[in-house]
């Protein structure tokens, strides 16, 4: 694209100068986060001999590409056939290799569900998998490509540990904790346009081990991957109208942090859980086994997609829609608290 | 060509795996025995002349794989690997039972000798491909073998691996097709129609041997024509009779699946003694 | 009675642009000794529209206010709202001026008028301290525009508004650069000056410094070339990004005529 010179004095009627607004899968490595988690996996793969990559034909949407420049001898793209390379990735495990296995999550949870239960889990092969534009993070692409069920289908595999990470830093941190651990593990991500949720690496992240990302005493919202950041922001919104919000960044969803969430319950009594997934099997559900284990009351709201699928529209869009975005949530927060938050309602111009 | 005294060897050794099939068979109540009988010679060239292994290391790194791909096969697969010392006979008294290792479809996180955990069909052809290419990419020289259904081939993933393994080629890999030509619900042809089967391989970009797959000669001919060919991976599509052995299973469909009392049982080793 | 092309570019001129000349003396301070002993308003006005505004003097400062002042001390009449929308796009359009006492007001007004041409899109400052100023002069007009033109009843900007929920979009320069922001909500806009603390941004247009935002405010660099050379980074729903990018091409090519 170049770049237009100006010519003095004279205004407008000129050609149509670059408008930012075209741009092919090939730039998007430039504008994305997910990259990071990539660039981690490539770097694992240089040091550790064993790392193998494969995709089905998705290197560029799920940014595993970098990995094909870096190792091109360790890449595998198995084209639009996905049951075949769960098995293969099997295979491969058998050997000793630590197949990472990227396509999007519809297809990894769904598609071939049978080969990750039957060839990965069953055997107990040290498969990784990680799906991309997991919920409606790939709005536009309707309903096909959207997976709202991966959480629940991965959770009730034996063997299978099931990780949400909430932004780019976070499956970065995943990734190295997904090659460190034996057996299978399953990553969901978005499509790596999402805004970051942690400000840099200097955190703790450990499966089975959730964060606090905010204390708080008069109720307690558990989230797992994108809806983590507007957790937060809830948070923080409804901070100054009195109400102390918990935020707990749940990133493992199989094995659950019990222990959080029954201190949650005692010393809050209120849960709202948050995820880009349906509200039936997935996080909420997770929460609500430990919360009825515990034996302990407390009142308890999952938000997620009811039950439904979501429709076509732009991910914050749809977000917004379903009410698992920062202003959902702060309604679901006033709704269990029973009262209303101050609105900004200054609307001159400065 | 095989010697004389080679190919004696080895159809005796079918005929004994045979007859403890018919064992088991009946012991246990019922088995996928058309097809235990059907792949029993190819089975039997494999794990009796060609497949490097060792009973006492059954996790040796090293060792060749063997991926039984037709799962349902499994109780002729535990038959072979039990006279090949991975474990001892009489666990296969306990086939099907509560609790017992042995069932239907071969576990591998239970069974000594088992590669891959299959019954599902349309698995175990690309797993041993990912053996394969493990292999390689591990500079291993381990080679892979493994036996898929022809009814097994109606299923979608077949043809994903066939075709992956059209593209990365791993030529230490040999398939071979029981091609007993029946299915659960009748012949395959009549069911699902696969011929030309042979044509679809090569048209994946695979050798494709065309053999009797109760001909030892043919049989160690073109494993060994496999082992030689290092530009196309190879598939022995072996032509073979479901229930082989027991003349009243012979191309019966019923077969498929069953049990078998005493009169019959008896009837059926008398048969596999002629054989 | 002039349309309504004429009509959101004035809007735009008047209340985004103008009011600009506050900026010009918080930036430039040379500038305040042109208040000296200052007084009287210059009215703005034009023959066919209900559309002005008029500039106070006071040796404390300037204020732009919009309408009609009861009494000016100057008024610049134009023909027609066009003629008006021309000159304040560089043209060479003259108003009939009435009010001869309030010369001296007017003669101190046009330093800031002048300064304020440096928005024209072919202005290219060599010195970075008037690059600075004109990004911040950019990013307050585009975002004061950007809810002119949906107070101004734009009709693509009109339909973005009113089934939005609230949402921000954030324009920043770091390292002390300046900062604006547009809120929208349910067919509400308002444009607003720093960082918005109440929700996190919508969309997210970070300039790591003056000189990467002058190029891509000036339109010299896309989007995407930008975030590739570092001159920008974007945060926040990324198709926001875009439909934000298209209204700011808006702004621009009403501004200059050109629409």
């Amino acid at each position: 694209m170049s770049t237009a010179t100006p010519t003095a004095g004279k205004p407008a009627k000129k050609a149509a100068k670059a408008t930012g607004l075209t741009w092919t899968i090939a730039d998007a490595d430039h504008m994305t986060q997910a990259e990071i988690y990539g660039e981690v996996l490539t770097q694992a793969a240089l040091k550790d001999g064993r790392v193998v990559a494969l995709t089905a034909d998705l290197a560029k949407s799920t940014k595993i590409g970098k990995f094909e420049q870096k190792v091109p001898e360790r890449f595998f793209n198995f084209g639009i056939a996905e049951a075949n390379m769960f098995a293969v990735a099997s295979g491969m495990a058998e050997t000793g290799l630590i197949p990472v296995v990227s396509t999007f999550a519809v297809f990894a949870s769904l598609r071939a569900a049978e080969f990750v239960r039957t060839d990965v889990c069953y055997q107990k092969r040290n498969v990784k998998i990680i799906g991309t534009h997991s919920g409606t993070s790939f709005g536009q692409a309707g309903t096909t490509h959207h997976c709202t069920e991966d959480i629940a289908v991965m959770r009730c595999l034996a063997n299978m540990t099931v990780i949400a990470p909430a932004d780019a830093r976070a499956t970065a941190k995943a990734v190295e904790a997904m090659l460190a651990h034996d057996g299978p593990v399953y990553i969901r991500i978005g499509r790596g346009f999402e805004p970051p949720c942690y400000k840099d690496m200097d955190f703790e992240f450990t499966i089975g081990k959730s964060n606090l990302l905010r204390d708080g005493t008069d109720i307690t919202v558990i989230a797992a991957g994108i809806p983590v950041l507007q957790a937060v922001e809830a948070a923080d919104r409804v901070k100054p109208d009195g109400v102390s919000v918990r935020v707990i960044d749940m990133h493992t969803i199989k094995p659950i942090d019990e222990e959080a969430i029954v201190r949650a319950v005692q010393d809050t009594r209120r849960l709202i859980t948050v995820e880009d997934h349906t509200v039936v099997g997935g996080l909420g559900t997770a929460v609500a086994d430990v919360i009825a284990k515990s034996g302990k009351g407390c009142a308890f709201r999952k938000l997620g997609y009811q039950d439904e699928y979501s429709i076509v529209g732009y991910p914050e869009d749809l977000q917004h829609r379903y009410g698992i975005d920062a202003d959902g949530i702060v309604s679901a927060i006033g709704e269990v608290l029973k009262q209303d938050f101050e609105q900004d309602e200054d609307w001159e111009d400065e | 060509m095989l010697a004389a005294a080679e190919r004696k060897r080895l159809q005796d050794k079918a005929r004994a795996i045979r007859e403890e099939i018919v064992k088991v068979t009946y012991a246990c109540g019922g088995s996928h025995i058309g097809g235990a009988m059907s792949q029993t010679d190819v089975l039997v060239a494999l794990y009796y002349k060609y497949m490097r292994i060792d009973p006492a290391r059954p996790d040796w790194e090293d060792r060749d794989r063997f991926v039984l791909s037709k799962g349902h096969g499994g109780v002729g697969h535990a038959v072979v690997l039990a006279d090949k010392g991975y474990f001892e006979r009489k666990l296969l008294d306990d086939f099907n039972k509560t609790g017992s290792p042995f069932g239907m479809h071969l576990d591998r996180l239970k069974v000594r000798g088992v590669d891959a955990s299959t019954g599902s069909l349309g698995h175990g052809f690309g797993i041993s491909i990912g053996m394969a290419m493990g292999a390689r990419l591990t500079g291993r020289q381990f080679r892979v073998y493994c036996v898929v259904g022809d009814g097994e081939c109606h299923e979608g993933s077949v043809w994903e691996s066939a075709m992956a393994a059209g593209h990365f080629k791993p030529t230490n890999l040999t398939v071979f097709v029981d091609r007993n030509r029946f299915c659960l619900d009748g012949p395959t042809e009549e069911v699902m129609p696969l011929d030309p089967l042979d044509g679809k391989f090569e048209s994946f970009g695979w050798r494709v041997l065309s053999i009797d797959g109760h001909d030892f000669d043919a049989i160690c001919g073109a494993i060994e024509t496999a082992h030689a060919e290092t530009a196309r991976p190879v598939v022995v599509i072996a032509n073979t009779v479901k229930g082989k052995g027991v003349d009243f299973m012979e191309n019966q469909t019923a077969w498929h699946y069953g049990g078998l009392d005493d009169r019959m049982k008896a009837r059926a080793l008398e048969s596999i003694a002629r054989s | 009675m002039a349309d309504q092309a004429q009509e959101l570019r004035a809007r735009i001129f008047l209340r985004s642009c103008l009011p600009l000349v506050k900026v010009v003396l918080e930036e430039r301070s040379a500038y305040r000794k042109l208040l000296y002993r200052a007084g009287g308003a210059v009215q703005f006005a034009a023959a066919d529209s209900e559309q002005g505004a008029w500039v106070e003097l006071t040796p404390e400062g300037l204020d732009v206010k919009q309408g009609k002042h009861p009494s000016p001390s100057i008024t610049l009449t134009f023909k027609a709202l066009r003629d008006m929308n021309e000159f304040f796009a560089g043209g060479l359009a003259l108003p009939r001026v009435s009010g001869i006492a309030g010369l001296p007001s007017l003669l101190r007004l046009l330093p800031f008028l002048l300064k304020l041409k440096m928005l024209l899109p072919d202005v290219i400052p060599e010195d970075p301290d008037e690059k600075a100023l004109k990004v911040r002069m950019l990013l307050f007009m585009v975002t004061n525009a950007l809810s002119q033109l949906n107070k101004g009843g734009d009709e693509a900007m009109a339909k973005y508004a009113k089934t939005s929920p609230d949402r921000i979009f954030q324009l920043t320069v770091e390292n002390g650069g300046p900062a604006a922001y547009l809120r929208i909500k349910a067919g509400r806009s308002k444009a607003g000056r720093g960082t918005y603390t109440r929700r996190r941004p919508y969309v997210h247009m970070i300039f790591p410094d003056s000189e990467g935002a002058f190029d891509v405010l000036t339109q010299h660099f896309s989007n995407v070339e930008a975030v590739r050379l570092g001159k920008l980074r974007m945060e926040g729903a990324m198709e926001g990004g875009k439909e934000i990018g298209l209204l700011m091409q808006r702004i621009e090519a009403i501004t200059t005529g050109a629409v």
